[in-house]
């Protein structure tokens, strides 16, 4: 059983490793494990704990969405209103009925932006995780079983990376927005075809990064050592090359939801993301394009809401990677 | 090495038509518009439909009409014609190739210069105000939609009704061909150059900081200028030399992309590039024009993965095939 | 990190705050026009023509004066045309292309599209009383242009005529209105002589049918497929399959080309791209209504964002709109300050939410009637521009043709049938047919989730959200999908196996100034196809059809018009559709444009508009 970081992922140049306890008066000498450092080292990191505590709000806000709405007292975001255009319907601005204004089909984009938070941390979430699982077992059959399996599933890899992103994304999307949506109706039009689309052409850079750190892995001592106890594979795999894989896929999957959250707009921004009636920045965004000129109120706070989400996403990858190898800073 | 060229260009060969298989099963298994019916026009007949169905040879086993497609594309250069207009797919895509091109190439010079020299400055002038605002900067360039960017670029300098209207821009939509008159290219492109710029120079600033720093703590660093060379030869010549491989990489990479049609910038701007006809075809359900966008941008993401690693040989001894 | 970089991302968002607030003042005229809905009654009379009074729609009324020669126009597309083979084509777009290059035996004038007036036929068409023969006389002098370069004889039109049926050329409308000549192929195939179509003399071409429509087949003949086609030159490319004749080799007959080679080849014609249209320099004047004043014509493909399109018209030079139409966000703003640049005449078509009548919930006409009772037309005609672009549609005769004022013009028969009275919606009286169908609530009781598959693209795509929402209203659980258009017609609303309940996005042209166009395509029970389906009700109600297919053999034109009526009354009282809009079609040009828009084609006339 590992502890601590075998696989020297985590890189102890903190002089943090060795402390000194004043309490009670005593000086002792206390050494902090990799992971412990690694956490400490992320707390003491101001803006990334900002961050943070950004993402929390965003999702209290997404969970919290009619609360918030009934509370500012706007009409629910699917609500139409042909009152709130004008004669030629034309959409409002903002005024005190629709703070941030209407869209062109007078739903109130201030309800929008909010439940708006719902389907990009949904779809960027439960996408991420899919794709991770995905690209972990890949990576992990390839990586350590080599042979035959490794160059099936690489060329695999390959074929995928060798398309381009949103070509792909787009083409699976927009075969599955039919009717009866695709794969025998088990994935409908809407939320479900966009997280199985972000899903297929995310897990190929998991898997890689895996695969890497796997083949790596598979000839430090520790390995051998539990191979010559006689462990099985499947041990091998559980007890000692997952956990060591931890650091890097919390890395990497908090590099992939921003992106994701990206994709996922410009899925719908291209119109084969959520279907209408559910609110999604990128599809606000989209319908801003022919107005915008005019109508500049529902381009600009999805975008902010998509910056600052995206932003504090990333700011908590950097910090995270920041806090695994210190020497970058 | 030549061996080396020779093994990766076959494979190349096998992962087009891999990819161009994948392609047709999902628009085959998952069919959009019904091809034939696009060309019936509007009251058509169960016979003018079938016949149409038999024309563009719909009607035959999926592996026959695949292979059928394969061939004509690597023996007769012949990629078929468009399901809409029945106009040459490789003709069409020759016309939208040279403005996706200069998006490209514009959008690469502008953010290799900003991007270069504000990640050597921030890693020289480490942890100072210069170096922490241009990691926030870039982070909030890389954090914001390109295409949202795109609109309010537009929104604030449009010429014919941006609140700061430039006048000496291109609207939207004016994208002129360099050989028809390149004054106009130039004004047509220099909005789209900025707005994709913004988020790639970002992210080379960061690539090259993070890099250069790495490599200034390197021991031949230290030889370096204990030799007495002067600060500016030991960064540039010995630091950024080495630095710059991964940076090539991506760059390497992100131009493949991008040649592949940039179709979120084509699409805010209407600039008619591969992206934007890649788009349209998906959208239309027409077959052999996404068959052809789609190779064409593998194909560039492929051949560019090719020359970097080409490329790699030559930057870093150490590599050799 | 430290503070300095706080402080520097705080003064972004600061700087993006205040430009926000910023931009909020230049915008008072949109926040203070709160308007409500615009309180319309169904007999609201036209605010449309009241609107566009003194915009360039005027130029229509008399389309020569103040005409000057000489300039190039430029026209902003989105697509191309669907074909250059006048055979071919089947678009009103393109038509209007053909119009400028070819010369047919009818044509349409800008102003009056009621009628067709005579082109390369000399007078009207001799409709015999029983309909079974139509004899038209041709001028004399007319020619095609090099390499053919010959005098145009009837034999011509007999050739375009026959190989409109060769699975070559396969011209979608040849099977609907010429099948009944003697002789005609039944289904498309090699060439074919057509017995049917006599040609006496150069400049005398007999129809004869098997059956009385001849009065069908005359209208037809001022669509592109009686522009005339020579045999000797033609043939060679009509064996291409398909026909490569017009796309790749053609000659023309109108006071404009496309810019050829010698031999022919349509060297201005990039596909997909761009038609460039020079003035013809074998083209004789023989009798033409076409002044023809540009003295070039280039139309570019590929402008698919309208409002930046309608931006560049307006700001640039001799630039005009070719199928796309300015955004009716703009056009509050466009009828205030660019009034001359402006056009619009009615679309010749109506807009329907079509109900599918052959499986449940709309079987029942009670449950139909409900629906659309309660339907707020409004809302949905506010997406297309409102009152401003056209009056809520009543039936299915649009304004303009004949048969329209016999069917009550703009108000239809609101009076006698209840649930077509208000286009705001009345859901009291809807609740009334609700319960009339068994459904005491007032709602709809039942189980069935209705699929809605609409067209993605706006202004449909809102039109198909508030459709859902309205049917939410009243009790309706619903599954929308936005499609591509082409694929929402060929994929789904033209396929009855797909069992699509409601297609809001669907709505009519005319093929040629008659009612039978508007209705015998689109309601007659036996025109329901398996696959391209245009009668997207499916309405199958024998009555109707026979009714239909009576109206087809009247020749008279007074006569016809009222059986037309009568049949688009029948149709009404079915209530197998929402109508909701008789939409006009606006276009703009730049202002040293002087527009003349063709109500036929809907968009600027090539022939007729010139420079200021």
């Amino acid at each position: 059983m590992s502890t601590g970081d075998p696989a020297g992922l985590i890189h102890e140049v903190d002089d943090q490793s060795v402390a000194v306890q004043e309490e009670t008066g005593e000086r002792k000498i206390v050494a902090r494990s990799p992971m412990q450092l690694f956490w400490r080292r992320l707390r003491r990191d101001k803006v990334a704990m900002v961050a943070l505590g950004f993402i929390v709000l965003l999702v209290l806000v997404a969970l919290f969405a009619p609360v918030i709405v009934s509370v500012a007292g706007t009409p629910d975001p699917k609500t139409q209103s042909s009152e709130a255009l004008d004669v030629f319907g034309t959409p409002t601005g903002p005024s005190s009925a629709h703070p941030f204004g209407v869209d062109r089909l007078g739903r109130d984009v201030f309800s929008r932006t909010i439940y708006g938070s719902r389907v990009s941390l949904e779809v960027a979430f439960i996408s991420t995780g899919i794709a991770v699982l995905i690209g972990v077992v890949v990576g992990l059959l390839a990586g350590f079983y080599r042979g035959w399996v490794d160059t099936v599933l690489s060329r695999l890899t390959d074929v995928v990376l060798a398309f381009p992103i949103l070509l792909l994304g787009l083409g699976l999307a927009a075969a599955c927005s039919g009717a009866n949506g695709c794969f025998g109706g088990l994935i409908q039009p809407g939320l479900p075809v966009v997280i199985m689309v972000i899903a297929v052409i995310n897990w190929t850079y998991i898997a890689r990064i895996v695969r890497g750190q796997v083949l790596s892995l598979r000839e430090k001592e520790f390995v051998e050592a539990a191979r010559s106890l006689g462990a099985s594979d499947r041990r091998i795999i559980v007890h000692e090359i997952l956990p060591n894989l931890l650091a890097p896929l919390i890395v990497y999957s908090s590099l992939l939801i921003p992106a994701n959250i990206l994709l996922e707009a410009a899925l719908s921004f291209l119109g084969v993301g959520v279907a209408g009636g559910t609110p999604s920045w990128g599809a606000m965004i989209s319908e801003a394009t022919s107005l915008f000129p005019d109508a500049w109120w529902f381009m600009l706070f999805p975008g902010l809401a998509l910056l600052f989400a995206v932003l504090a996403f990333n700011l908590v990858g950097d910090g995270l990677q920041d806090a695994l190898d210190p020497r970058r800073k | 090495m030549t061996r080396y060229i020779v093994r990766r260009l076959l494979g190349m060969v096998l992962l087009l038509i891999l990819v161009s298989a994948v392609t047709f099963l999902i628009f085959n298994v998952f069919p959009s518009a019904d091809p034939a019916l696009l060309r019936a026009g509007r009251q058509p007949t169960a016979e003018s439909i079938a016949r149409i169905r038999e024309d563009l040879g719909l009607d035959r086993a999926l592996p026959v009409q695949f292979g059928d497609y394969i061939y004509n594309v690597f023996v007769h250069q012949d990629f078929g014609r468009s399901y809409i207009n029945n106009t040459n797919v490789l003709d069409q895509i020759r016309q939208n190739l040279p403005a996706t091109i200069s998006l490209t190439i514009g959008g690469v010079l502008i953010w290799m210069f900003f991007g270069l020299s504000v990640g050597i400055i921030s890693a020289v002038k480490h942890r100072t105000v210069f170096d922490r605002a241009t990691i926030g900067l870039s982070l909030v360039a890389i954090s914001a939609p390109v295409y949202w960017l795109g609109l309010v670029a537009l929104y604030l300098f449009a010429p014919d009704f941006g609140v700061f209207g430039l006048g000496f821009l291109g609207g939207q939509g004016s994208y002129t061909p360099f050989s028809n008159d390149p004054v106009k290219w130039l004004q047509s492109l220099v909005l789209p150059w900025c707005v994709l710029a913004t988020a790639f120079a970002a992210v080379y600033a960061r690539l090259l900081r993070g890099s250069l720093l790495d490599v200034l703590n390197e021991d031949y660093i230290r030889t370096a200028r204990a030799k007495g060379l002067s600060e500016r030869r030991v960064i540039l010549r010995h630091g950024v030399r080495s630095a710059i491989t991964p940076v090539v990489t991506i760059l390497g990479l992100d131009i493949g992309i991008l040649l592949g049609g940039a179709i979120l910038t084509e699409t805010v701007f209407n600039i008619p590039g591969i992206g934007r006809l890649a788009y349209d075809a998906i959208l239309r359900g027409d077959l052999p024009i996404v068959q052809g966008t789609v190779l064409f941008g593998a194909f560039f993401i492929i051949i560019m993965n090719l020359i970097v690693d080409i490329l790699y040989a030559f930057l870093d001894p150490r590599v050799r095939y | 990190m430290s503070r300095s970089l706080w402080k520097t991302l705080l003064a972004l968002v600061a700087a993006v705050a205040v430009l926000a607030l910023g931009a909020c003042g230049g915008d008072d005229d949109e926040s203070s026009d709160q308007g409500g809905t615009p309180a319309q009654s169904a007999g609201g009379g036209n605010v449309t023509e009241k609107l566009f009074a003194g915009t360039a729609a005027e130029n229509r009324a008399n389309p020569t004066k103040g005409g000057k020669k000489g300039g190039t126009f430029t026209i902003l597309s989105a697509g191309d045309v669907d074909y250059m083979d006048p055979g071919k084509t089947y678009y009103s777009y393109a038509i209007g292309v053909q119009q400028a290059i070819n010369r047919g035996l009818y044509g349409y004038l800008p102003g009056d599209t009621s009628k067709p007036v005579a082109d390369l036929a000399e007078g009207d068409p001799e409709i015999a009383e029983d309909g079974k023969t139509v004899t038209v006389k041709i001028k004399k002098g007319a020619t095609f242009s090099k390499p053919v370069s010959r005098e145009i004889t009837s034999k011509d039109f007999k050739y375009a005529i026959e190989r409109a049926f060769t699975s070559n050329v396969s011209n979608g409308y040849a099977g609907i209105y010429f099948r009944d000549l003697v002789g005609a192929p039944k289904e498309p195939g090699k060439y074919k002589e057509i017995p049917g179509i006599e040609t006496p003399d150069d400049n005398t071409i007999v129809f004869k049918l098997t059956k009385g429509t001849g009065a069908a087949l005359a209208g037809a003949l001022s669509m592109p497929i009686s522009v005339p086609v020579p045999k000797e030159f033609a043939q060679k490319y009509d064996k291409e399959s398909p026909s490569t004749y017009g796309e790749g080799h053609a000659v023309y007959s109108g006071p404009y080309m496309v810019e050829s080679d010698a031999s022919g080849k349509a060297t201005g014609y990039v596909a997909g791209k761009s038609i460039h249209l020079i003035r013809n320099p074998d083209y004789k004047n023989v009798d033409d209504f076409r002044p023809a004043y540009f003295d070039e014509i280039k139309i570019l493909a590929g402008n698919e964002d309208n409002s930046v399109a309608t931006r560049r018209i307006l700001s640039g030079e001799s630039m005009g709109t070719g199928d796309i139409e300015p955004p009716a966000s703009q056009l509050k703003r466009l009828l205030q300050s660019n009034k001359p640049e402006l056009s619009a005449v009615p679309g010749g078509g109506w807009r329907m939410i079509a109900l599918n009548t052959s499986i449940p919930p709309f079987d029942d006409i009670n449950v139909r009637k409900a629906v659309i009772a309660g339907f707020n037309r409004n809302a949905a005609r506010q997406q297309r521009g409102g009152e401003a672009l056209g009056p809520i549609a009543q039936h299915f005769i649009p304004p303009g043709m004949a048969g329209f004022d016999e069917s009550n013009g703009i108000n239809g028969w609101a009076d006698q049938e209840d649930w077509m009275a208000n286009p705001a919606g009345d859901r009291k009286l809807s609740a009334e047919y609700f319960k009339k169908a068994g459904m005491a609530s007032g709602k709809y009781e039942g189980d069935a989730q209705l699929l809605i598959v609409g067209d993605g693209a706006e202004p449909d795509k809102s039109v198909s959200q508030i459709t859902e929402q309205q049917l939410n209203e009243m009790g309706f659980k619903t599954k929308l999908r936005l499609v591509e258009r082409s694929t929402m017609f060929t994929k789904f609303c033209g396929v009855p196996k797909e069992k699509v309940n409601v297609c809001p996005s669907v709505g009519w042209l005319q093929d040629f100034a008659d009612p039978q166009t508007m209705i015998d395509p689109t309601f007659n029970g036996d025109n329901i196809l398996q696959v391209g389906n245009n009668n997207w009700p499916q309405l199958n109600v024998p009555a109707v059809n026979e009714k239909i297919n009576q109206s087809k053999l009247v020749v008279d034109p007074a006569e016809r018009a009222k059986a037309w009526a009568d049949a688009n009354h029948a149709v009404v009282d079915q209530a197998p559709a929402i109508p909701y809009m008789w939409d006009y079609q606006a276009i703009i040009a730049s202002p040293n444009v002087r527009g003349v828009q063709n109500g036929y084609s809907t968009w600027w006339d090539l022939n007729f508009s010139s420079l200021r």
